[in-house]
């Protein structure tokens, strides 16, 4: 009986992949998503190996006593990941979140410059 | 991103991405529905017009009302760069609300945080709930 309420408390939220822009810029890859309605302390990004994931969860609480008509969007959790090459610098990457859009930056690893061996004459 | 081969020996983790792309992606809802979707709800004392529309600030949404019907109106811009992935709708968006009750046009307010924008629209006095005290004699 106890598990059975604790099922229902425990609701799963709608799970959405977020509209995602990714493009190319001179320093690196820029990746947009569409997160309305999720604060800050409400997203995790997480890198693992080559898999970068981001999650994040709206909340739409209702005000007391207010009655939905038409509801086209609510609560949902957003996750998506994103899979990154050996080009990118792990140890750089940066994300800002502002008016509802995440924005990561990628940049890539900085080219070695190549080095000219000197033949030693005899 | 520039494919390698270094992510065909993370099969595992490979096999896992291939069940989360089925999750519903927000893009798809959108095609019935017109952008952005709306909220309507109200309580006794407001109406409320909630509409989910990340990346556009407070100054960006142009709010119109008449005597019926609530118009939001805005712009999303496309960020500059070389596209690999364009999901994201940008673009000039309108939508009209019908408002059904009067509504007391001088108090609306409008309001955005975290790219939803809520609307709110006093009932006017006349269409309030009353509480009637009726004398007998």
């Amino acid at each position: 009986m106890s598990e059975v309420a604790k099922k229902e408390a425990v609701k799963e939220l709608s799970r959405f992949r977020p509209a995602t822009d990714i493009l190319e810029r001179e320093d690196g890859f820029h990746i947009f998503m569409d997160m309305p309605g999720v604060s800050r302390e409400d997203m995790a990004i997480d890198l693992e190996e080559d898999e970068l994931t981001v999650t994040g969860r709206s909340d739409q609480c209702p005000l007391p006593g207010e009655k939905f008509v038409e509801a086209q969007f609510g609560a949902c959790e957003y996750v998506r990941s994103i899979s990154i090459s050996d080009i990118v610098d792990r140890e750089r990457i940066k994300a800002s979140l502002e008016n509802g859009v995440l924005e990561l930056f990628l940049p890539k690893v900085e080219k070695v410059q190549p080095k000219r061996i000197t033949i030693q004459a005899q | 991103m520039v494919i390698d081969f270094n992510t065909l020996y993370n099969f595992p983790s490979r096999l896992d991405r291939v069940f989360e792309e089925m999750l519903r992606s927000p893009m798809g809802d959108d095609r019935r529905l017109a952008y952005p979707p709306l909220n309507l709800s109200n309580d006794e004392e407001n109406i409320y017009v909630r509409a989910e529309v990340p990346g556009v600030t407070i100054e960006d949404v142009e709010l119109t009302l008449t005597d019926k019907t609530l118009v939001i109106k805005g712009e999303r811009t496309a960020p500059q760069g070389k596209f690999y992935r364009q999901e994201r709708p940008s673009g000039v968006f309108h939508r009209v609300v019908n408002i059904g009750v009067p509504v007391d046009r001088d108090k609306v307010t409008a309001a955005m945080k975290d790219g939803v924008l809520t609307v709110t629209l006093p009932k006017s006095e006349e269409i309030k709930p009353r509480t009637i005290s009726i004398d007998v004699a």
